[in-house]
């Protein structure tokens, strides 16, 4: 089983609500996102670069299977699970910070204080927590916590604590244009294998040759 | 003791004592008191333990110049080499400290190494210098731990013939580490396919060329100020001193080597580095570049080895232009977003994915494309007080042991 992800960007209309349900779900501080969706080419979302082009590219954890984050971390905090997925121990980590620095794709986030000061700092209602409640652990190891401990490093799991119960990711539940598809890439007849044959799938920044388990489906040219 | 002694000793110890309270506080807030964020995960920090790595390379100079190219005349400087180096090897650990998030957790390095990281490599050289270093000195001084001091030293029958036999065998071990220190530092760095400006074979030959220019530097100013300028150690000095030039210019053509290359092929991510390296840190970068030169230059002059005053200003303008060189690491890998595509169906655009910065940062968006850092003063304060603790290394050890000679040669 190696898992894996295929977006449709021809699918994808820029809601952002995979990038809320990320927030949400993982319970993350402020001014941390996992998730993010943006307009290629634009400083601006939602606004075309060039009459005529515009499509939207959602960026979070690749889950590489060659993961320069996992080959830096000096304590082996960064793990790879058995179906290739990329987790950090919350209980391990150093906060070192050279997985942010290796990672190409600048998915890594920081918690530069305590969530909670966090939280007064950027002006949230009193004892407001949003997020799934419970610490997750998966093979024993601490790769979920709604209230995150000081100093460390966090990234998309792809929901670890979902799918360890069989349930799907909270972005690929949240597209409201079921864009996302996640299954076996081990598997040639899964959905996720023949979409990415069918649909010439491409990676992002193979040059780095991280060998991303998450792939794209191209837009077609939008309509004037 | 002399009072420019006594000052110094005290003025060193405030400083390292400021900085220990720095970090403390910034233990119980966080890193929020520095001005990194997500997209600029290190900073002055990072830095400084390639500086401090660079410092430590004095000992290296001297044990293989003595030892394997036998300059003799530099052997009255062995063991300022070897404490210098131990001083700076210590403190570029010490300094690694701060930038942790959770130090407490450091035992991990212990429990579950994982020896892909280079960074678990630099921890073991530079730990194995450290212990070489101490034991290095401690050899070279055994045949004057006498009086007061005879309780700190081994029993052998003939202290003098010992300490030669074994700084010669130890030399060698020590040298491989000395260069190992620099060597798995540089590769932190280069070995980060993410970040084109640092991932290049050229960096590892770079740091150790560096190293040599500045930890001799070092060197020269802790003799300078022990011995004085006087003609016998002018030929000593003068050794020193083209050392010095000869491995600057070498550092100075490896750097430009790999820019001109990247330059001239001219691609967008090597645009974009350059407009940050020569661009906006234009004036840092001349300064990285003329001050060592001219310093090394300085630092070959007759007039400038014969006067103290002369000689620590040209010291100090080539340590100030390689300190500034280590604080250019950061900008040119972070100031941009590594991740940079040419979105379909605009192949002139070339374009950053937005990071999320992780910290309230007031007047600026969450999502970073560009961060331009400048470091924040609890970080200012923390390397200060680790330069302060290694200076106060260096005169602790002047003091209480016997390092010097006591008769000039």
């Amino acid at each position: 089983m190696k898992m894996g992800m295929v977006i449709d960007l021809e699918k994808c209309i820029g809601c952002r609500s995979c990038m809320v349900a990320c927030k949400q779900h993982n319970s993350q501080p402020p001014e941390t996102w996992w998730n993010r969706v943006f307009t290629p080419g634009s400083h601006r979302h939602l606004t075309p670069p060039a009459k005529g082009v515009e499509f939207f590219l959602p960026v979070h954890c690749q889950h590489c299977e060659n993961a320069p984050c996992e080959k830096v971390c000096p304590v082996g905090a960064t793990f790879k699970a058995a179906d290739g997925a990329v987790l950090i121990d919350y209980e391990r980590c150093i906060g070192c910070r050279y997985c942010m620095s290796a990672c190409p794709y600048g998915v890594r986030q920081f918690n530069w204080e305590d969530p909670a000061t966090a939280h007064l700092r950027s002006e949230y209602q009193d004892h407001y927590r949003y997020g799934y409640p419970e610490e997750h652990r998966h093979d024993g190891r601490l790769v979920y916590a709604p209230q995150r401990p000081k100093g460390i490093v966090e990234k998309c799991t792809f929901c670890a604590q979902y799918r360890d119960k069989g349930e799907l990711p909270a972005c690929v539940r949240a597209c409201p244009g079921k864009a996302r598809t996640v299954g076996d890439l081990d598997d040639p007849a899964s959905e996720v294998s023949r979409m990415i044959v069918a649909g010439n799938a491409f990676t992002l920044l193979p040059e780095k040759g991280t060998k991303p388990t998450v792939f794209y489906l191209p837009p077609k040219a939008k309509e004037v | 003791m002399s009072t420019t002694m006594k000052t110094s000793l005290g003025l060193s110890g405030v400083m390292f004592l400021i900085a220990v309270a720095a970090w403390i506080y910034q233990l119980k807030e966080g890193l929020i008191l520095t001005n990194m964020q997500n997209s600029y995960s290190w900073g002055l920090y990072i830095s400084g333990l390639a500086f401090f790595v660079g410092n430590a390379a004095g000992g290296l100079v001297l044990t293989s110049s003595i030892y394997l190219f036998g300059v003799k005349k530099l052997k009255p400087l062995a063991k300022i080499g070897a404490l210098t180096a131990f001083a700076n090897v210590t403190a570029a650990m010490l300094i690694v400290l701060p930038d942790i998030g959770r130090p407490l957790r450091l035992y991990n390095l212990l429990l579950h190494p994982n020896f892909m990281s280079p960074l678990v490599w630099d921890v073991i050289v530079l730990n194995l210098y450290a212990v070489a270093s101490a034991v290095y000195l401690y050899i070279l001084m055994l045949p004057e731990l006498t009086g007061r001091l005879d309780w700190l030293a081994i029993k052998v029958d003939d202290p003098r013939a010992f300490s030669d036999r074994w700084a010669r065998r130890i030399a060698p071990v020590a040298l491989l580490f000395a260069i190992g220190i620099h060597v798995v530092t540089a590769w932190i760095f280069s070995t980060q396919g993410a970040r084109d400006w640092w991932f290049s074979p050229v960096m590892a030959p770079d740091f150790v060329a560096v190293a040599i220019a500045v930890g001799t530097t070092v060197v020269l100013v802790a003799a300078a100020l022990a011995y004085g300028t006087g003609e016998a150690y002018q030929e000593a000095y003068r050794t020193l001193g083209l050392i010095i030039f000869i491995a600057t210019g070498i550092h100075l053509f490896l750097m430009a080597n790999d820019l001109a290359i990247h330059a001239w092929y001219g691609n967008a991510e090597t645009q974009r580095i350059l407009a940050i390296a020569w661009g906006r840190y234009g004036l840092a970068h001349a300064f990285e570049v003329a001050a060592p030169l001219f310093g090394a230059w300085l630092l070959m002059r007759p007039q400038v080895l014969g006067s103290l005053p002369r000689l620590l200003l040209s010291a100090g303008l080539l340590v100030a232009g390689v300190f500034v060189h280590r604080f250019l690491i950061m900008p040119a890998a972070y100031t941009n977003i590594p991740m940079t595509l040419t979105p379909l169906g605009l192949p002139d655009s070339h374009w950053s994915l937005p990071i999320a910065s992780g910290r309230l940062l007031p007047g600026m968006s969450t999502f970073i494309d560009q961060y331009a850092y400048f470091p924040s003063l609890v970080e200012m304060v923390i390397l200060l007080g680790i330069m302060a603790y290694m200076v106060l290394v260096v005169l602790l050890a002047v003091i209480k042991l016997p390092i010097l000679h006591k008769e000039r040669i």
